[in-house]
């Protein structure tokens, strides 16, 4: 128990007068002669027992009550984020997390989560009284003194941002701060416990743990963690967006609450460089993946937009900005021979009719001569490269460049990327290689958004070659062995398929799967173009380079220029448009459990505060005065009741005359 | 009058009261009190004038012929009253609480009962008992008689504990006539024994009253805050809280009392419980009235 008047303690030692009045004044009585002595000793005799402890009991009373008001005076202070037993703190770091997740709100009329903890941290600290208060945000990261506690809810450092929070980069942050400040302190971390801002498995974790443990003075670890159940809520996050001539495709994800049920109609407001217009959803389940085609102004060369649902439980994560520049047309090369397989190869890059889309064949004795500076897609139809070609290759991978690999037609010891081909192999006369298994979730064979699967079944092979290596399978043959393969390279994929479209090999160039794999891989890789326009906030992109300055273009909501830094919307950064929307990891409801939290705070001793629930469930820390007020109140009353004189007797003693009649 | 205990005009306004037994008395004397004897062997005493409610019968013809003048006869068979006065000068007499001490209440009691007792031609004595003295003064219905008791009465001091129960039985055993015995004390003895003493007294044909004297602290025992109580007869001290030990005390007091009146009742004496905070003429009027009452003709 903490006490914001502790020298009123001394108090206590008031407790002890009544004893001492008691003393004094059996030293102090006074003397009389006394005729009836035999009553008094008789009475005495009798009352020595139940009277004797009536006497202690008004005696321990009027000390209790004496004592429960120097309580009262001292102003105890009970809570379960300062503890029992803590004794004077010196400095409190405060770690806020004021991620996207932080504005989720408890329940509707209740405010945000990050607003309650702020609250309850400058009411807890006006109690605490003294100490030193600085503040770390998971926006800035940086180490700020507060100067009192009520101006903690007036900071822009404890605003709402739409950023996503690095709870172990902030714990080491707080061990750096207090490295070099001496004294006893704790580190309060407020959060709703988001797993992604967690991070419970980063490695991160070790270091932060040991720059505490190095501490002079192991501070108290403090976790308010902000959980339970939120007012209903969807979020909306825009995937990807990807232009072609004149329609904007933006593909679009609206996720439910966990305990969602039923169907909801939402209406959907998009906004094209100011202009508004409105559509119904319906969502059933907890989430609904869409695309929505936007049909851009004639002559537009770049603009900007917002789509947005109502607003609800968490009013941060309602929009989705999009930005877009001109149409790049979308490149492919296929290195392949001359015949059919390389025809079949290169309709499925650019079919007709898909106007800005074009292939160029490059006959893989030029392989050299690849120059993949715009290019989205390059098909391989040719042994692996090597030397420098292998190199332009790995760069354009590297670069978010998407490359499918199909059979050479020759077994070699050529690896690229690690991975080689068998040799080919045939399948037992009247016979074919099936494909049995795919990735209907992930990979360029998976099903449509409707849920309508790729007829991948009818892909029949005689001829194939297995690829040989370390990359994730997509699909297998009947006989298990795989036909489709994936590597990803920092920004790009390589794809390895097992068959050629012809005839002396397989079906592929019926288009069943031939034609949707490929257009997949050529938008992902034409998705690097059209990506220069979107990120997150807090992302590197999203950082003002040297000289450039940051303007906001879209119209949505009320924005705090004070934290444009921290907000979703679309920027001109310099020269560069971009839309920066809160980061996907926020939409993730997944909390980091006990064993999480024991994992990455093993060894600090710290407390977890879980604060589940509405808003108004009370001060983290409580004045305990009233309590002892009443105590006092009860013991008093209670001294009161025992010193209540009994009725006297007087009334039944002996009349004064009592003459029996005379005798003769 | 030089004595503080009696109060002259307090006498005259009891002086036409009478004080009476309630049984008959044995006297030489004629006086006002029955005799137990009747018969012829009363001889003629006196005459007196005949006043307006005497007994006819009693006039006296031959003298009303000598004289033209009506004469009661005084006959022999109306003689004297003898009292004693048996008061208590233990220690605890002297208390003295919240009005004048007891035994300063008893010498008022016993000196204007002696009073009035002599002037209207009875005796009174006085015996004063401790547990170490026992004084006497005989009864007389001189005048001059008074002067010496009230002096005892006013030379009284006192000391030591309780004799009151030896003397009553010395006091039956030397008195031969009945007499009337009037005990003032506190009565602060073991009822038993002093039940034995009154009734030695009623064996003995004697007329008791008890005056029981009590000041009214040691009735209320009202106290606010502790104190030291010394015993005024053998010194004991003892300290005590007296609010906490007051019920305890009134419970003992009141079964004291109750055996004291039934001992009394018992042994046919009159009982009154009295604190020195009563006026006196209120007791003595009511005392001498309720013996007026009593008498049967």
């Amino acid at each position: 128990m903490s006490f914001l008047q502790p020298l009123l303690l001394w108090g206590l030692l008031a407790a002890s007068i009544p004893v001492i009045i008691h003393l004094l004044n059996k030293r102090r009585h006074k003397t009389i002669k006394w005729a009836a002595m035999q009553f008094l000793l008789k009475a005495t005799r009798e009352s020595r027992g139940k009277k004797r402890l009536r006497h202690i009991l008004i005696l321990t009373c009027r000390a209790l009550g004496l004592a429960a008001l120097a309580f009262a005076a001292a102003r105890p202070i009970v809570s379960g984020l300062l503890g029992w037993g803590n004794g004077h703190v010196d400095v409190v770091v405060l770690l806020l997390d004021r991620s996207t997740s932080m504005e989720a709100k408890p329940g509707d009329g209740y405010e945000s989560r990050r607003k309650v903890v702020v609250e309850k941290v400058r009411d807890t600290l006006k109690d605490l009284g003294g100490a030193r208060l600085v503040l770390i945000d998971s926006a800035t990261g940086q180490a700020q003194d507060v100067p009192s506690p009520d101006a903690l809810t007036e900071l822009s450092a404890t605003d709402a941002t739409d950023t996503a929070a690095d709870i172990p980069a902030m714990t080491t942050k707080a061990a750096e701060f207090l490295s070099e400040t001496p004294g006893r302190s704790e580190v309060w971390i407020a959060t709703d416990l988001q797993a992604s801002n967690w991070k419970a498995d980063d490695e991160r974790w070790a270091a932060a743990r040991a720059s505490l443990a190095a501490l002079p003075q192991k501070p108290s670890i403090r976790i308010l963690g902000l959980t339970g159940a939120t007012a209903p809520n969807a979020s909306l996050r825009l995937v990807s967006t990807q232009r072609s001539g004149d329609q904007l495709m933006l593909d679009l994800e609206i996720t439910r609450a966990e305990d969602a049920r039923g169907t909801a109609n939402l209406p959907l407001t998009v906004n094209l460089n100011g202009s508004r217009s409105t559509e119904g959803l319906t969502i059933s389940g907890q989430s609904l993946r869409f695309q929505k085609r936007i049909t851009l102004p004639a002559g537009s060369e770049t603009g900007h937009g917002w789509l947005s649902i109502p607003a609800d439980g968490n009013e941060r994560d309602n929009a989705a900005f999009f930005a877009y520049g001109p149409t790049r047309p979308i490149k492919s090369i296929v290195v392949a021979a001359s015949g059919e397989a390389g025809g079949y190869l290169q309709l499925s890059a650019a079919p007709p009719g898909f106007g800005n889309q074009s292939v160029t064949r490059l006959d893989p004795a030029k392989a050299a001569t690849l120059a993949t500076s715009d290019t989205a897609f390059v098909v391989w139809a040719a042994p692996l490269p090597t030397g420098a070609t292998a190199d332009v290759l790995q760069a354009f991978l590297s670069s978010g460049g998407q490359v499918l690999f199909v059979p050479p037609g020759q077994g070699a010891e050529t690896t690229f990327l690690g991975l080689k081909w068998s040799a080919p192999s045939e399948a037992a006369a009247g016979k074919f290689f099936i494909l049995k298994d795919w990735n209907h979730e992930d990979g360029p064979l998976r099903d449509g958004l409707d849920g309508t699967q790729l007829p991948a079944e009818r892909l029949r092979a005689i001829k194939r070659q297995i690829p040989i290596g370390d990359a994730a399978p997509l699909a297998r043959w009947d006989d298990a062995e795989p036909f489709l393969v994936r590597r990803i390279v920092e920004r790009g994929t390589a794809w390895f398929a097992g068959s050629l479209p012809d005839y002396t090999w397989s079906n592929l160039g019926d288009a069943d799967v031939l034609l949707p794999m490929v257009q997949r891989l050529v938008m992902i890789g034409a998705d690097r173009f059209d990506a220069s326009y979107l990120s997150a906030v807090g992302s590197e992109d999203s950082r003002l380079l040297p000289g450039e300055t940051r303007t906001r273009l879209d119209d949505y909501g009320s924005p705090d220029p004070a934290n444009a830094a921290y907000e979703a919307g679309v920027f001109r950064l310099g020269d560069r448009l971009l839309a920066l929307n809160h980061p996907a990891s926020e939409d993730t409801p997944e909390i980091v459990g006990k064993d999480g939290l024991d994992t990455s705070l093993n060894g600090t001793g710290y407390t977890l505060f879980e604060q589940a629930g509405k808003a108004s469930d009370g001060a983290v820390s409580k004045d305990a005065w009233r309590a002892f007020l009443i105590a006092m109140l009860f013991f008093l009353i209670s001294e009161a009741v025992l010193c209540l004189p009994k009725k006297t007797t007087e009334s039944s003693l002996p009349t004064r005359q009592g003459n029996p009649q005379p005798a003769i | 009058m030089k004595y503080d205990f009696l109060d002259s005009a307090l006498l005259s306004k009891l002086g036409s009261l009478p004080v009476e037994a309630r049984t008959p008395m044995l006297g030489n004397v004629a006086g006002k009190h029955r005799s137990p004897h009747r018969g012829s062997s009363v001889e003629f005493a006196e005459y007196r004038k005949y006043v307006a409610g005497d007994d006819t019968r009693r006039l006296d013809w031959k003298a009303y012929a000598r004289s033209d003048r009506y004469y009661i006869k005084e006959f022999e068979a109306d003689t004297n009253l003898r009292a004693y006065f048996v008061v208590d000068t233990s220690g605890s007499m002297a208390f003295s609480g919240k009005a004048e001490s007891k035994i300063q209440y008893a010498r008022k009691i016993a000196s204007s009962l002696a009073y009035l007792l002599v002037n209207q031609g009875d005796a009174a004595g006085l015996s004063v008992c401790t547990d170490k003295l026992h004084l006497e003064v005989p009864p007389s219905r001189r005048p001059a008689h008074l002067d010496r008791l009230f002096s005892t009465l006013g030379a009284l001091e006192p000391s030591g504990e309780t004799g009151l129960v030896p003397a009553l039985h010395t006091i039956a055993e030397k008195i031969g006539q009945r007499a009337v015995i009037v005990i003032l004390s506190d009565l602060f003895t073991d009822p038993a024994e002093l039940a034995d003493a009154l009734q030695h007294l009623r064996y003995r044909k004697h007329d008791v009253c008890v005056f029981h004297l009590l000041d009214p602290q040691e009735i209320a025992f009202e106290f606010d805050r502790p104190h030291r109580f010394i015993d005024l007869e053998d010194g004991t001290v003892l300290v005590a809280e007296p609010n906490l030990i007051a019920e305890e005390y009134h419970i003992a007091l009141r079964e004291f009392l109750t055996k004291v009146r039934d001992v009394c009742h018992d042994a046919n004496a009159s009982y009154q419980l009295v604190t020195t905070d009563t006026p006196l003429e209120e007791l003595l009027r009511g005392f001498l009235m309720s013996r007026l009452s009593k008498r049967k003709h």
